[in-house]
């Protein structure tokens, strides 16, 4: 795998990464159809997609969601919240309760690209979260 | 005994004091603790595959090619972060020493960089111990902690290392000052 990332030494990865960045680290990696899907988007002409299947892929939102878990303190998913989505601390308390006491919730909605780099985010601080179609 | 504090000695420093004893064993054995996050319940924690959950559906292709090239991609980056957030504590931790003989409490003075660094470790290190003894939210809420029982002690050192997290959190988000103890919810107070 032809893959290098420079990570800051002290920054945990909590940092707030641009997609495109993202984009470019996946785009460096071969051999799957989704990155190579990320490549025809970035050089037109030089692999043939499915134009159609193309947009209908980016234009159906996805959820990021966040799962409950019985060890992260309340007090550190809201202050993840307010960093990673820049909520203000009522809708990241709303959220975490919504976590605690549903199980889940849906932090986030929108395109796979974005939906991604924030799921990669949230990871980076230990959330458990993963990304899900939205429902038609 | 004074009581945990996390102050800023000047712009560029950071000085935990009035760690008690107990918490003072979970930090000289936090980085062996971060040594286990490969183990097989703590790795499918830390990493978890992005469109996979206990309970769910058969996974589509979309999800399969998602979950491929996260755990190509992304999975060894994330690590990577863990590590050196680990690797900087540890560091930091060298310094820990004890501030009362008579209390046997501990200070630790690092860099205010690195205070990102202690969340992620002390966050990581009490998912670790949940993971590796199967902790539940019903053990979490316990009061009656029996040290002698491994599983009750890895209990007590994640509500340990949740109430210094707690006061970090505090810091990091400006609630706490040099005279307000910060409050912690569900951490709870020092055992």
């Amino acid at each position: 795998m032809h893959y290098h990332y420079a990570t800051p030494a002290f920054d945990c990865g909590h940092s707030r990464r641009s997609p495109p960045e993202i984009k470019s680290k996946l785009v460096s990696v071969a051999g799957s159809d989704s990155l190579l899907q990320m490549a025809a988007l970035i050089q037109p002409g030089v692999i043939q997609l499915d134009e159609t299947a193309t947009k209908e892929s980016l234009a159906t939102p996805w959820n990021v969601v966040v799962h409950n878990d019985p060890i992260n303190l309340m007090t550190y998913v809201t202050m993840v919240f307010q960093r990673v989505f820049g909520y203000p601390r009522s809708k990241a308390e709303k959220h975490m309760i919504e976590v605690h006491q549903r199980g889940r919730s849906i932090v986030w909605s929108g395109g796979r690209e974005q939906a991604e780099h924030y799921v990669h985010q949230l990871q980076s601080y230990q959330l458990l979260t993963t990304l899900e179609k939205s429902e038609p | 005994m004074n009581p945990l504090r996390v102050r800023a000695v000047d712009e560029k420093h950071i000085r935990i004091s009035g760690i008690p004893p107990l918490l003072v064993f979970c930090l000289r054995e936090l980085p062996h603790i971060l040594e286990k996050r490969d183990t097989p319940d703590a790795r499918a924690r830390l990493f978890p595959s992005p469109t996979t959950l206990a309970g769910k559906p058969a996974l589509t292709r979309d999800d399969e090619k998602i979950n491929n090239d996260w755990e190509q991609i992304i999975v060894p980056e994330l690590r990577h972060l863990f590590v050196t957030s680990g690797e900087t504590v540890a560091r930091d931790l060298v310094n820990l020493e004890e501030e009362s003989a008579e209390t046997h409490s501990g200070r630790v003075m690092f860099a205010a960089v690195h205070l990102n660094a202690w969340m992620s470790a002390i966050n990581e290190a009490r998912l670790i111990l949940g993971e590796l003894f199967n902790v539940t939210e019903q053990d979490m809420n316990r009061e009656d902690l029996d040290i002698e029982d491994t599983k009750q002690f890895a209990v007590l050192k994640i509500g340990a290392l949740g109430w210094l997290l707690g006061h970090l959190i505090a810091f990091a988000t400006g609630e706490s000052s040099a005279d307000d103890e910060p409050t912690t919810d569900e951490a709870g107070g020092m055992p």
